[in-house]
Formats: C-alpha cells, sequence, structure tokens
C-alpha cells in the first residue's frame, strides 16, 4: 500500500472525531451522576435504573423499534422490487413515481399523509406510521439496489435463463445473491430512517401514539435529563449490533470491492 | 410484471391490519409534558376508571397544525390562551356543559371570562406562567443590581456590569412585550411609534446580552454561566430545583418586574370530536379539586389560578412573588393577544432587523 501523506491522514482523523466525539459524550453522560449534561460529577446506573422505570419512555422505545422493523421489512420488499424494476424498465416516469418521496420536503410529505388518512377515515395510530414509514422508505432501498444492480454483470442472469432456469428462479438464485449486500444496506437505511424521523411521525401519529422521538421532542421544554443519554446509548447498541449481524449475513458488505 | 404487481398488491393489502378492538375506557390528554403530576393521573384513573393516555406537543402551533389538518381521538387539550382563541375561531371545541362542573367555582374569578373566551363558553383555567426575570442571588447581590425591574435587562447602566452573563428569550413577542412593559406600555400596545422605541431599546441592550436563547437557558443558569435572564417562570423554578440538586452554592430565583410581565394562563377545551367527552368533563372537575390542582404546582411551580389549592401548596411556593403575585402586581400582568397579519408582518420585519443587526 502506498504512504499517504501526513495531512490526509490529519485530515481524516479531524473528520472521524467531528463524527464520533459528539455520540462519545453522549454516552459518558448517560452515567454521569448529575441531571445535567453540563460537568462530570461522579459514576451512576441511575440513569438505566429511571429508564427501565419509566413507562412512558419504554412504551415510546417499543413503538419506535416495533415500527422501525415493520417499515424496514416491508420497505425492504417493496424496495427491492422497486429497484429491480427502476433497472430492467428504465422508465423516467417509474424513476420519478418511486424517487419523488425522497426529493419531497418531509413536512409536505407528513401534511399530505395526514391529510390522506384522514380522508379515508383511517385511524392515526402504529399502523398509520408505519405505512407512512414503508412509503417514504421505498425510494431509499430502491436507489441502493438499483446502484448495485448496475454494477452486477447482466450477462450471468441471461447464462441462467440459457441453462433454463425460470425468471424466477434466475432472479433467486442469480440476481438476489449477489445484490444482497444492497438489499441489506438498503434495509438497515430504511431503519434507521424509520427509527429516528420526527417529522413525518409528528404528523400521522395519532392520540397516544408515541415514538421515541416525539418523547424526547417533548421532553426538551423542560430540559433534557440523562435518561434521554441512556435511551440514545441503547440505541446506538443497537445499531452496532445491527450493523455486525447484517455484515454476518452478508460479509462483503462492509468492505469495498 | 404482472406477477411484481400482484405481489405488491399482495404485501401492501397484507401491511393493513384490522384495528384493534378496544376492551378498557381510554380517556386521551393531549397535553404539555410534564404538566401534571404522575400520582394526580393514578387518582383519576382510579375515580373515572379508566386509562389516561397522554400524547405531548411542546409549543402551541403545534397543536394547532396537527388540529388543522383534521387529526382526532383526543378528548382534552390544554392550549394557552391565545390558542384557544384560534381553536374558538376554527370551530374546534365543545361547549362546556357546566351543571357537571361544580367545582369551577374554586377558579379565582380574575382569571374568568376573559376576552380569549367571553363567558367560559369553552375553556375552564388549567395553570399558568409569567416571562420574568431570573437571576443568580449571589452574583446579583455581589453587584448590587436591582431584581424587580425591567431596568436590569434593558438599561446599560445596569448592564454594563454583566455583560455576557445575560440572556433573553429568542421570541419577538416575549421580548417585544418585555420592553413595552419597560417603557410604561401596555404589552399589547399596537402603536407604531411605541414599537419602534421599544426596537431601540433592544438594539441598546443587545451588545451586552451573550444571547437570544429559548431552549437551554435553564441549564445555563444552573451551571452559572449566565446570571440574569428574560425568561419564563416555570424555567427558572426547574433551574433552582436543578442548582439545588447540583448542590450550587447559589439560588436561581425569581424577580416579578414592578412594571408589569406578560401572563400565560393554559386552559383545558374538550375537542368537537373527543370520542369520550363525558371524561374529559370528569377530569376537568377533577382538576379543579383544590389538591389535584395543587399537585401540579408544587411539582413545577405554575402559577395556580385554583382559590381551593392554596391549601394544599407548599409554603416556600406561596410565598413567591413571582408565582403567586400581590393584587398591585397581579394587575400589571397581562396575556397576550394575537397579532393582525399587517401587524405580524411589520413585528417580524423589525425581528428580523434587531437580529441581523441593522
Amino acid at each position: 500500500m502506498r504512504r499517504q501523506p501526513l495531512a490526509l491522514w490529519v485530515a481524516a482523523g479531524a473528520g472521524y472525531a467531528f463524527l464520533y466525539i459528539p455520540l462519545v459524550i453522549v454516552v459518558a453522560y448517560s452515567f454521569n451522576n448529575s441531571r445535567l449534561n453540563a460537568e462530570w460529577v461522579g459514576f451512576t446506573f441511575d440513569w438505566y435504573t429511571r429508564l427501565f422505570h419509566d413507562q412512558d419512555m419504554l412504551a415510546a422505545a417499543g413503538n419506535s423499534l416495533l415500527i422501525a422493523l415493520t417499515a424496514s421489512a416491508v420497505s425492504t420488499v417493496l424496495g427491492t422490487m422497486a429497484g429491480v424494476a427502476l433497472y430492467r424498465q428504465r422508465s423516467r416516469l417509474l424513476s420519478i413515481l418511486v424517487l419523488a418521496p425522497i426529493a419531497i420536503p418531509e413536512i409536505l410529505m407528513g401534511v399530505s399523509l395526514l391529510i390522506f388518512f384522514v380522508l379515508l377515515n383511517f385511524t392515526l395510530g402504529l399502523v398509520s406510521v408505519a405505512l407512512a414509514h414503508i412509503a417514504f422508505c421505498i425510494g431509499f432501498v430502491a436507489i441502493v439496489v438499483r446502484a448495485r444492480l448496475a454494477g452486477m454483470d447482466e450477462l450471468l442472469t441471461e447464462a441462467a435463463r440459457d441453462c433454463g432456469a425460470s425468471p424466477w428462479n434466475a432472479f433467486r438464485y442469480i440476481t438476489l445473491p449477489l445484490i444482497m449486500p444492497g438489499v441489506i444496506a438498503g434495509a438497515l437505511m430504511a431503519f434507521t430512517l424509520s427509527i429516528d424521523d420526527f417529522v413525518i411521525t409528528f404528523f400521522t401519529a395519532g392520540a397516544g401514539t408515541v415514538t421515541l422521538p416525539l418523547q424526547i421532542y417533548s421532553m426538551i421544554k423542560i430540559a433534557v435529563t440523562p435518561e434521554v443519554n441512556a435511551v440514545s446509548s441503547l440505541l446506538m447498541l443497537l445499531t452496532l449490533a445491527l450493523i455486525i449481524v447484517a455484515s454476518r449475513l452478508s460479509p462483503s458488505l462492509l468492505r469495498s470491492e | 410484471m404482472k406477477q411484481f404487481a400482484a405481489l405488491c398488491l399482495a404485501l401492501a393489502l397484507a401491511a393493513v391490519p384490522v384495528a384493534p378492538a378496544q376492551a378498557k375506557d381510554e380517556f386521551h390528554l393531549y397535553n404539555w409534558n410534564n404538566y401534571i403530576a404522575p400520582e394526580t393521573i393514578k387518582r383519576f384513573e382510579e375515580f373515572c376508571k379508566c386509562a389516561v393516555v397522554q400524547t405531548y406537543y411542546s409549543d402551541n402551533e403545534e397543536l394547532l397544525a396537527k388540529l388543522a389538518a383534521g387529526a382526532r381521538g383526543y378528548d382534552l387539550l390544554v392550549p394557552t390562551a391565545n390558542a384557544v382563541e384560534a381553536l374558538i375561531h376554527g370551530k374546534q371545541l365543545l361547549p362546556l356543559d357546566k351543571s357537571q362542573l361544580p367545582n369551577l367555582k374554586n377558579i379565582n374569578p380574575i382569571y374568568m371570562n376573559t376576552s380569549f373566551d367571553p363567558g367560559n363558553k369553552y375553556s375552564v383555567p388549567y395553570a399558568m406562567s409569567t416571562t420574568i426575570i431570573g437571576y443568580n442571588d449571589q452574583k446579583m447581590k455581589e453587584l448590587g443590581l436591582p431584581t424587580d425591574t425591567w431596568a436590569v435587562i434593558f438599561d446599560p447602566k445596569y448592564l454594563e456590569k454583566v455583560k455576557g452573563r445575560v440572556t433573553v428569550l429568542d421570541s419577538a413577542n416575549e421580548l417585544f412585550a418585555a420592553a413595552l412593559k419597560y417603557l410604561g406600555y401596555s404589552a399589547n400596545d399596537v402603536d407604531e411609534g411605541h414599537w419602534k422605541e421599544a426596537a431601540s431599546v433592544i438594539e441598546k441592550a443587545k451588545p451586552y446580552w451573550a444571547a437570544f436563547n429559548a431552549s437551554s437557558y435553564i441549564k445555563e443558569l444552573t451551571v452559572g454561566n449566565i446570571w440574569l435572564v428574560h425568561g419564563y417562570s416555570n424555567d427558572i423554578f426547574q433551574a433552582n430545583l436543578d442548582a439545588q440538586a447540583a448542590k450550587r452554592p447559589f439560588h436561581i430565583l425569581q424577580g416579578m418586574p414592578k412594571e408589569g410581565a406578560v401572563l400565560a394562563v393554559d386552559n383545558m377545551v374538550i375537542d368537537k370530536d373527543a370520542p369520550r367527552p363525558d371524561l374529559a368533563l370528569k377530569f376537568i372537575d377533577f382538576m379543579l379539586e383544590g389538591k389535584n390542582s395543587a399537585e401540579l404546582t408544587n411539582l413545577i411551580g405554575s402559577g395556580n389560578p385554583n382559590l381551593e389549592a392554596v391549601k394544599y401548596i407548599k409554603p416556600e411556593i406561596l410565598k413567591n412573588p413571582a408565582i403567586f403575585p400581590d393584587k398591585a402586581v397581579a394587575a400589571k400582568l397581562e396575556q397576550l393577544k394575537d397579532l393582525t397579519v399587517a401587524q405580524r408582518r411589520l413585528r417580524n420585519r423589525m425581528w428580523t432587523d434587531i437580529k441581523a443587526g441593522r
């Protein structure tokens, strides 16, 4: 490997420091024995104990996880299909339809989805939030999958067809394994987007439906306590675990090729 | 392609489960966060034999936007007076059946029958806060500064001693109201000349302020970085609780300006499409009981319009003149009225000029 100039290392180090130091601080203060995120007082597990007794916060976290898992599962299936269709059909209209939800400002999407649900007389709740999340996640999954397909050798599928595989079998045994890293990356992206979405969730959530971002935001008025740090740290742990699982499922996900 | 389409459709349909059947009675309260004591909720649940489900908002505009777009399912809302007015105009509220509210007599008459809802057809006062001065008692004493006048926030004569240690709210309406009060006008004064005077007061004081801050000033006060703020009474109360819990050598106290201040009264109202208006009425009457109303004041230091609550409120809160002002000061408190579109535009322009330093 060629030696990189020092300046590049410094710049990279500064970049990563900028990204990760705030996260480290959040985790550190979740163990701080003080209500204020201002100075280090002493080590404690108090905030975690409190978190596990806070029904509101736990219910919100549970809702968020449920919605994120559902939204990422469904939008991965639909998004993969959309990605394949985008790649095969190359229709301008189709790409606009699939990708528009990415470009539309969130607030617009939130309000229009709310009006849409009200129009249908659809009870706002977990289901409406999950549907909304699926709607905006599909586009992201589709983009990733299409990018992966673009890097794939189309001849492989054709060879499978020549050998007598049905279109479904060719997709199932040749295309899908090859684009798997893209599919998994899309699923992870959908999960992350869903779990931290605020604007769209705010509009589509009904009475009594609280997700983690909604809960934390409503607490800002009375000063955020380290309980929020504690729940954020656990979420980070979960995300990290997901990435590890995903990289086990598809080892090429984390490697550049 | 056809198969794909069919599969898509099947999946989309599978993703819509049937709404679960509701077994227990549920009461949906759309409230500010931390704006009701947990023990009060528990007692109400026993009283009404129902489950209280709370959803939170952090801004009146959030509540208005959500209801305007058609969100339903909330029984009781707790908006501030000017938002109540907007909801009444939007025909969003259910008139109250006063025969179900025997405890309504507990409310201090001076908080009833306001211009926002004449005759209290739709709303009943819940709790209130004022926009006042918060200060670090140690520092103010050391510097010999007064804490009972807006002059300490606006007059460079005082400000030069605390330069860079003062924050004011990042809100055009609140700051203009304070400056107008300082000048001896009404907080709801709409005279353009008076507004210009207020703007010039703000501009002269601005170089001495550390920031326009509406969110982190509680923390800054507690830590001791900021010594003097223009802020909400509940926040300043919270800052002192935090400072005491962190064993700081100082207190964060509330100063009620003698010129008067802005008063914000939050009210209980029932959504016109409330699934359970019966439970909402029960809740209103329950909260009008002195003890239940007092629990909130003891928790967050909010002002209390309930005359019966006084017996149950902690003495140290009761003797705080910023939370329970005497008659002379109470008469100088004003609730902010909504501005007309033209007035709002003018104020926004002045505010932008102030913040941009033009």
